[in-house]
């Protein structure tokens, strides 16, 4: 099925592609560097440098060893045994939409990196790249079902809470719409493509389907990869760095 | 209503002091809002979310990207509005630095670091410090106390019979408190190294204030000068062991001095209550009496949280718990918040100089937590907890749990002789003490009879 509309080659979306992962790596050499600016000892003076953070970051967490390195990846990073010391529910939905988001994101690389070898038909390989795209469907319907999950209840809690929902702040509101934006269009422009593996071709439409799929990729682009470094997805990124510089916290 | 201040205009943000990690921090934070629910300055100031982490960490945000963020970059960095600087000063300065946030941190934010990296950047744009917080760097450069009393009379409570040596490989530090205003705490803990035979020294007018306000309050101008005197005074006399029953001092020594001093530290930081208790482990302890109270424990931050990842928590939590269950007839129940999610007194970060309303709130509510399980005497290791938490029952309506240290405590069961010599300062005296007779103790409370010269109350 046609996916690309309204004008967009292949090569456009390729060189949009590199533009927004130009505009995210800029974005993160630009946090880095502002980060870079603080110290990189408690009494040293101003640095501005960002090869200053990285040492000071690696110093910091690598302090105690590399087992204690590697023990805060395992269980705080990609555990997130902090959260759920605090909260069993948070922790269910911070996993799901870590992994759901995580996953997702690396299979969208995937799949845009077999579009390139179908297209080019590199090393005579379409037809097998084809094929993987086709084994991703499954994938990509699981965790795009884990990160609804985990979106949902991050919303629930916002509106259930009245704690929670009487300090939620126009920052939280546009991270989680965010995600709940994306996820949903998401499992549309798959139903309408017919692509969906649990679904099959039972909402297919030919006329809508590109449409959606693109709406989808601008949402996922803009929100997840522009807007990234400039907002709370910081912590994204952040908030790991955090946990293994301070070796898994107080 | 936040501090009249002049306006620092022009000067920028941050001059120093915050590491490039902790920028990352800042972040790092994902709101979840796990501190609003532990902090226990917002918990008895439920109006003013402003003062916990989360927000504090997202204005500062907003603050530094205002001056270094992409919209900065591009078309130059925003005229800072200083009330809202003044503003965020005064909720910056709302926090006892009790740390309780960074334990239940989901992002491992460490935040009293942070509260105190962010802190002398205030200071240094003329924000900072906060009330009668700015009298601690004169008074200590002055007296080298906070009480603007006479150093060459910091061991004039030491009881003629007791020894105290000019030099050894064991040193108790006694800190200005105890030395000047809980002299029953500094009594109690000569006497039970004495009866214990421990060889120990003390370093009399050389042993100068910890400087914990200075660093919890950011004024760092002076901290160097005290941190490596002491570190000197320690090292001339060969010390190999610090013994501390003061909460605040032994942090102070432990994580601060060393950050100061450039030489080598030969010598080990100890909370007395984990050498004692080795003494009771051994069997050399011999109890003489019972002490039948209903007895809690109330955490000190400085030696728990601070320095659990030190110590380890055994040293930092169960220490003088186990010292209190070995004393006959004392039945020991932990209050519902404890350890390392302790609830703070409210004394600390300079909150108690500063901000005394919100110290004796903060107490309030620990004192509360006390009562909830019927405690006769709530104890702890730190003075400046007890001064405060004693502070909150006065301003409390019928309530008479006594506040208590567990060095007292041992010493009592221990029969042995608190009495506090005359001396200078025996009218600025103010604490609950044990009176004894031969079998039975009772709880008194000893009343100040003169003002002092207290100017910002005490210093930690």
């Amino acid at each position: 099925m046609a996916f690309y509309t309204l004008g967009l080659t292949f090569w456009i979306v390729i060189a949009l592609t590199v533009v927004v992962l130009g505009i995210w790596i800029y974005g993160l050499y630009f946090n880095f560097k502002k980060w870079g600016m603080g110290s990189t000892g408690y009494q040293d003076e101003l640095r501005h440098s960002f090869w200053l953070f990285i040492a000071t970051w690696i110093h910091e967490a690598f302090k105690d060893g590399i087992w204690v390195f590697v023990k805060t990846l395992i269980l705080d990073v990609l555990l997130l045994r902090r959260t759920l010391r605090r909260s069993p529910v948070r922790w269910i939905m911070h996993m799901a939409m870590f992994y759901g988001f995580l996953t997702l994101a690396a299979l969208s690389g995937l799949g845009l990196f077999m579009d390139i070898i179908e297209h080019f038909n590199l090393l005579g390989l379409a037809h097998q790249a084809e094929m993987v795209k086709g084994y991703m469907e499954l994938p990509f319907d699981l965790f795009g079902y884990l990160l609804l999950f985990g979106s949902t209840i991050a919303v629930l809690r916002r509106f259930i809470l009245r704690e929670v929902r009487s300090r939620t702040s126009a920052y939280d509101v546009v991270l989680l719409g965010g995600v709940f934006l994306i996820t949903i269009t998401g499992f549309y422009a798959e139903w309408l493509r017919g692509n969906s593996f649990l679904i099959g071709n039972a909402f297919a439409n030919p006329v809508y389907a590109p449409h959606f799929s693109l709406l989808h990729t601008i949402l996922a682009l803009a929100l997840f990869v522009v807007i990234l470094p400039w907002s709370k997805y910081m912590h994204v990124i952040a908030a790991p760095l955090t946990i293994l510089a301070n070796r898994g916290g107080e | 209503m936040a501090e009249e201040k002049k306006s620092p205009a022009g000067k920028p943000l941050i001059s120093g002091f915050l590491k490039s990690t902790q920028l990352m921090e800042l972040d790092g934070c994902t709101r979840c809002q796990e501190c609003m629910k532990w902090c226990p300055t917002f918990d008895v100031r439920q109006d003013r979310p402003e003062i916990t982490p989360m927000y504090k960490i997202a204005k500062f945000r907003e603050l530094l990207g205002s001056q270094y963020g992409l919209r900065a970059k591009l078309f130059g960095p925003k005229t800072f509005n200083e009330d809202e600087i003044n503003r965020f000063t005064e909720d910056t300065y709302y926090c006892t630095t009790c740390g309780v946030c960074g334990t239940v941190c989901e992002s491992g934010i460490n935040t009293v670091e942070l509260w105190e990296a962010m802190r002398p950047n205030l200071v240094a744009r003329g924000n900072g410090p906060y009330g009668k917080q700015s009298f601690f760097p004169a008074l200590l450069g002055k007296d080298r106390n906070p009480f603007q009393a006479k150093q060459e009379e910091r061991l004039c409570w030491v009881p003629k019979d007791a020894t105290v040596l000019e030099s050894s490989e064991i040193a108790y530090f006694a800190g200005c408190t105890a030395a000047y205003r809980q002299q029953a705490l500094a009594v109690a803990s000569v006497r039970l190294m004495n009866a214990l035979d421990i060889p120990f020294c003390m370093l009399g007018k050389d042993e100068w204030c910890c400087s914990s306000a200075l660093v919890r309050t950011g004024q760092r101008n002076i901290m160097k000068e005290h941190a490596v005197h002491n570190v000197d005074a320690l090292k001339d006399r060969g010390v190999k062991t610090v013994l501390y029953a003061c909460a605040g001092c032994q942090r102070t020594a432990t994580i601060d001095w060393p950050r100061w001093y450039e030489g080598y530290i030969p010598y080990k930081n100890i909370p007395l209550s984990v050498y004692l208790r080795e003494k009771i482990r051994s069997g050399e302890v011999e109890w003489k009496r019972p002490l039948n109270f209903k007895v809690t424990y109330h955490d000190p931050c400085h030696n728990g949280r601070h320095l659990m990842h030190v110590n380890g928590r055994d040293v930092a939590f169960e220490a003088p718990r186990d010292i209190l269950k070995s004393i006959p007839g004392v039945q020991f129940e932990d209050m519902a918040r404890s350890r390392e999610f302790q609830r703070c007194c409210g004394a600390g970060g300079g909150v108690k100089a500063g901000i005394p309303d919100l110290a004796l709130d903060c107490a309030k509510a620990r004192m509360g937590d006390a009562q909830l399980i019927a405690a006769d005497v709530i104890t702890s290791t730190c003075p400046f907890c007890r001064r405060n938490i004693m502070d909150g029952r006065a301003a409390m309506e019928g309530c008479d749990v006594k506040v208590l240290d567990v060095v007292e405590m041992m010493t009592a069961a221990m029969g042995l002789d608190i009495t506090i010599p005359d001396n200078p300062y025996m009218k600025f005296q103010e604490q609950d003490v044990l009176v004894c007779d031969e079998d039975v103790c009772k709880v008194e409370t000893i009343e100040r009879k003169a003002e002092g010269k207290d100017l910002v109350g005490e210093a930690h």
